[in-house]
């Protein structure tokens, strides 16, 4: 039976803007198992890279996760916890949202870490790429040699720091062993000559290699879980192959899980185990990658994988999703299956909201149709809808 | 291009600007009207006297030759002689130097010390008090002469509540300097004493725009870098908050800051000027007003030609440590 | 030139700041003061009354100690031969007749401030034009030319910026003299201004010219021409390579009419914003050069502060009134500056100062 390290529960993430409140992610549910790759796919504008960031704690103002809980497995952090917060603990599973502030921060690097779409804006550009990543080996380093009681003083740095360490070598914040692990991690990633490149700056590395570079940032923490949001976009058909392959090969080595957010069936299909569709900030069907791509049950699925091109068959006409992307802010959305107004399917038992159905224990949909056939006596017309 | 590539041409550019300043300075004579032997001699004078006058100014030979005359001597530190007092120019102008140099780079330590902590705050502490009050104070501070702010602040601390002298520089650094080597500390420390509270209210006027500015550039700076991927990413692999914040976005906003400082180097020049006209401060600004009044052109001309190349060689130092500071501009 | 876009986005940001509506208030009530000083003005802003000098401003006395020769019924008192002379306090208070008080001269300083506000306004607006038309001439040239042009303007302009603007401005006021240009101010040579001044009862006797500094707002364009010259220049640097404009210049359109017609429009949102930050930083440079006694100007903000000086220990409000008039207007400008940085997004940052 498959081991979960992450259960998200009705995860809800808001954003508080001038033009009203936008409901980005809408109480979400997944599990991502140990060793195993859980994809997200939608459109943009989906909520799939805001629930990615909403995992790992990353959200900025004027956005906030209100509701649900993330629940991580974690032994030793249950065991800490589970007398002075038992709400937040459940077994192994300690729920991060209920963790202090400064627990949440240390889980990022050894437990939860990240790869960002445009690697040339991930790295902050004035400082050598090497340096970066020994960054982040060196955060861990001194976590494990400081108790967390400690830590916020150990790890203080002011303007009195910044002007040492840009002026005085020795004074850097990474150390020499630092360095090292990280030209070891270049090498880990595929990143020929590591050494020398771990001296360059972002601007001198292409696309793909900055890429590689920024999976081995992530790589070092030794993560339990990494969250791929969106890993290929900003780079060439040809590269995309190569990033996908080497973060399917760390995966197998490393034993780690990873989350991946893509808008790329393509990417689905090739690396995940377990899919989740996302729309209009809702996962509208989950399920074992096998079941949604040959059974799909949901007509937002349907029409997605209808709107690639079948190799097989290419007489197949292909059948574009009509419509647009919903709005997400609050005001505007419908008392209704946020779908119905592009539904080919749509009929008058969609105009309430839609629970999430299980089929099984592994496939879920948010449709009526998952206990219903479609009845076209029933059909609403979309467009009246989509007109409201 | 390699750092010191870099800098070499860097060196050169300046070299010609500095030649440019020259020149420009060289043909200010030109644009003023009259000669300058009217500005020396009565109107009656004799005409004899007069051409023997414009004769040892050299007035009379072809433009080249003048020219020649002019710059061949700046680089062994000739700037010809005053047509009032008839003394070295150059001399003059480095026995006011001092004065002017540590008011401007007192107003500049206090202007840093206090903009860049200010600059974080408000930017990090975003629509709280201390970001309205810091960014009311850059917005007054960058739309107020100076000097009425000099004239203000001895109104109220020196004449009403007596707490600083109005004007004056008893002493300078060059002199606690002297005193320091002469083996006399106690009157050294007296010395720093009265250096210092004369030159506070000078340092206040001269650095509150400066100040001002640099809060402003800190916090828009930051706020920019604060919304960057890259602090996301930083933030993702686990670094502790005040790491991402000054070892990443603060560095990172400093250097355009650095740059800035540099180009507003220029002003702080001319603000030094008018501050030292409000408080008799006895610097190279006194000196150029003085010699404007007194129509001594060559004390004019030498002080504008020491400020143009003070500038530029300032600019050349920032550069120089810009490049050091953030090498990728060496390789653009 | 300017885009239903570009006004979108100027109303929304309006809407949005708060500061941005003061700058404008604060602008508009300045330019007014300044147009309409001869109808609103309580004096004129040379007539002296040395009775009513030092009178402080509203809200304020002042109490004066003097000697004074002792009186006795109407003659000197005289002891062991001497005049006997005893000390007196004197309060001055204020009066509604001179709202923020009187100089050393008398004069009332509210009418000084409404007059001093025509001298710093015609300065920054005709020395920022001046400036801007030099500066995008040559920035444009240099943009659109590129090559031998490009490197010669663009190492002039090194050299400008290696003087201090003060500094130079001093100079070159110092070595040019103070040319002033008075022209004949149309409300009062009309007759408006004295007729509505009578009607409702204010003293009339108005000047009859605006003093315009001629030396002053040429000085002032020499020194700041070279920040428009940057911005213009790396405008048409990128314009010059968009496809439309190279098609034009391919179809056979002649320079100057490409950049006229190209790449000036696109340029004209940066210098606009660019204008604005320099209108403020030329009246700082004026009040500076006035203040120093250089611009010739005898109703100037700068000038007045100056002034005031000989009175700090006596009368503070001679030389903090006009001050604050500056203040107030730079502010304002710079909001204004502020609130089309942020709607228009130029890319550039203020520069500029004293």
């Amino acid at each position: 039976m498959a081991n979960p390290i992450l259960k998200i529960r009705n995860l809800t993430t808001r954003f508080f803007t001038e033009e009203g409140q936008v409901n980005a992610v809408e109480s979400v549910s997944f599990d991502v198992e140990d060793g195993e790759i859980f994809g997200i796919v939608g459109e943009s504008g989906s909520g799939k890279s805001v629930t990615a960031l909403s995992v790992i704690d990353l959200i900025e103002s004027p956005g906030r996760v209100t509701e649900g809980e993330i629940w991580y497995r974690n032994e030793a952090l249950a065991e800490e916890f589970r007398g002075s917060r038992p709400a937040a603990v459940d077994g192994d599973f300690v729920d991060v949202r209920q963790l202090p502030e400064g627990v949440r921060r240390s889980l990022r690097g050894p437990s939860f870490s990240m790869v960002f779409q445009d690697p040339m804006s991930s790295f902050n550009p004035s400082l050598t790429v090497g340096e970066q990543i020994a960054e982040a080996v060196e955060v861990q380093r001194r976590a494990r040699s400081n108790p967390r009681s400690t830590r916020s003083r150990t790890q203080g740095y002011g303007l009195g720091s910044l002007i040492a360490d840009t002026l005085l070598p020795s004074q850097s914040y990474v150390s020499e062993e630092s360095m090292e692990r990280a030209v070891e991690l270049l090498d880990q990633v595929g990143i020929p000559d590591p050494e020398d490149r771990a001296d360059e700056y972002p601007h001198q590395f292409s696309g793909g290699m900055l890429q590689r570079a920024m999976i081995a940032q992530a790589l070092a923490g030794e993560p339990d879980i990494l969250v791929a949001d969106e890993p290929t976009t900003a780079l060439d058909v040809t590269i995309q192959a190569q990033i996908l392959n080497l973060l399917r090969d760390l995966q197998e080595r490393e034993g780690m899980s990873i989350l991946m957010i893509t808008h790329d069936l393509g990417v689905i299909a090739r690396m995940c185990d377990r899919v989740g569709v996302m729309y209009a900030g809702e996962i509208v069907e989950r399920g074992p990658l096998g079941e949604i791509f040959d059974a799909p049950v949901h007509p937002y699925t349907q029409g997605l994988l209808g709107s690639i091109p079948d190799v097989d068959d290419p007489s197949t006409r292909l059948e574009p999703i009509s419509g647009n992307v919903p709005s997400l802010i609050d005001s505007e959305m419908p008392d209704a299956c946020y779908f119905a107004d592009r539904c080919p399917k749509a009929m008058n038992d969609c105009l309430t909201r839609i629970p999430e159905y299980e089929l099984d224990g592994r496939h879920s949909v948010r449709c009526v149709l998952a206990e219903r056939e479609y009845d076209p006596t029933e059909a609403i017309d979309s467009e009246v809808l989509a007109d409201d | 291009m390699s750092l010191s590539r870099f800098l070499i041409k860097r060196s050169l550019q300046g070299l010609f600007v500095i030649w440019g300043v020259i020149t420009v300075v060289f043909g200010l004579r030109f644009i003023s009207p009259g000669d300058p032997a009217n500005v020396l001699l009565p109107p009656d004078v004799d005409p004899e006297v007069r051409a023997q006058v414009i004769a040892e100014l050299g007035l009379n030979e072809p433009l080249y030759v003048q020219y020649w005359e002019f710059i061949s001597g700046i680089p062994f530190g000739d700037l010809g002689l005053s047509l009032v007092t008839r003394t070295p120019v150059a001399s003059r102008v480095v026995t006011k130097l001092p004065a002017t140099l540590e008011l401007a780079i007192a107003a500049t330590i206090v202007a840093v010390i206090i903009a860049i902590p200010l600059g974080v705050v408000s930017a990090t502490r975003r629509h709280e008090p201390a970001d309205y009050g810091a960014t009311v104070f850059s917005l007054v501070g960058i739309s107020t002469p100076n000097f009425w702010l000099g004239v203000m602040l001895i109104l109220v601390l020196a004449v009403q509540l007596n707490l600083f002298p109005t004007s004056q520089r008893p002493i300078g650094i060059d002199g606690i300097l002297l005193l320091v080597l002469d083996g006399d500390l106690g009157a050294a420390a007296d010395g720093l004493g009265t250096w210092l509270w004369h030159i506070t209210l000078p340092a206040i006027t001269l650095g509150t725009y400066f100040t001002a500015l640099i809060t402003r550039l800190t916090r828009s700076g930051m706020l920019d870098q604060l919304g960057r991927t890259y602090v996301r990413a930083s933030r993702a692999k686990g670094l502790p908050e005040t790491l991402v914040r000054y070892k990443h976005v603060l560095r990172n906003t400093l250097i355009p800051v650095i740059t800035v400082i540099g180009l507003q180097l220029g002003t702080l020049i001319g603000g030094a000027v008018i501050t030292e006209a409000v408080f008799a401060w006895p610097g190279l600004g006194t000196l150029i007003i003085n010699s404007i009044n007194a129509r001594d052109w060559p004390v004019l001309q030498g002080s504008l030609i020491v400020v143009a190349v003070g500038f530029v060689l300032v600019n050349i130092l920032v550069d120089a440590l810009y490049a050091y500071v953030n090498p990728q501009v060496a390789y653009d | 030139m300017i885009s239903e876009r570009t006004i979108r986005n100027l109303r929304r940001e309006l809407n949005r700041s708060f500061l941005a509506k003061i700058g404008i208030a604060v602008v508009v009530l300045i330019v007014a003061m300044a147009i309409f000083a001869p109808f609103i003005s309580p004096y004129s802003p040379g007539q002296q009354n040395l009775e009513n000098a030092r009178q402080p401003p509203l809200g304020f006395s002042t109490k004066e100690t003097k000697e004074v020769t002792k009186m006795d019924n109407g003659s000197v008192v005289i002891e062991d031969g001497q005049v006997v002379t005893e000390t007196q306090t004197v309060y001055t208070n204020a009066s509604v007749a001179h709202p923020l008080g009187t100089d050393g001269n008398g004069r009332d300083i509210l009418s000084r401030i409404i007059y001093g506000a025509r001298t710093s306004i015609l300065v920054g607006l005709f020395g920022t034009s001046l400036a801007a038309l030099i500066g995008v001439l040559v920035g444009l040239s240099a943009g659109f030319y590129r090559g031998r042009v490009d490197d010669l303007l663009m190492r002039g302009a090194d050299i400008m910026l290696a003087f201090p603007s003060l500094v130079l401005a001093i100079a070159l006021v110092g070595v040019w003299g103070q040319a002033q240009a008075p022209i004949p101010d149309p409300f009062v040579v009309s007759g408006i201004a004295p007729a509505f001044r009578s009607a409702i009862g204010l003293s009339t006797g108005m000047p009859d010219t605006i003093v315009l500094p001629g030396t002053v707002i040429v000085v002032v364009a020499l020194v700041n021409w070279v920040w428009f010259a940057r911005v213009a220049r790396g405008e048409a640097l990128s314009i010059r390579e968009e496809e439309y404009v190279k098609a034009a210049r391919a179809l056979g359109a002649s320079d100057g009419r490409t950049v006229l017609r190209h790449v000036l429009p696109n340029a004209i949102t940066p210098i606009l914003v660019l204008a604005t930050i320099q209108v403020a930083a030329i009246i700082l440079l004026e009040s500076a050069l006035s203040f120093l006694g250089f611009s010739g100007a005898d109703v100037s903000w700068g000038f007045d502060i100056a002034l005031g000086r000989q009175y700090q220990s006596t009368a503070w409000w001679i030389s903090t009134m006009p001050g604050l008039a500056i203040v107030v207007t730079v502010i304002g400008l710079n909001l204004v500056g502020d609130w089309l940085r942020d709607a228009l997004d130029p890319g550039i940052e203020g520069e500029g100062g004293v």
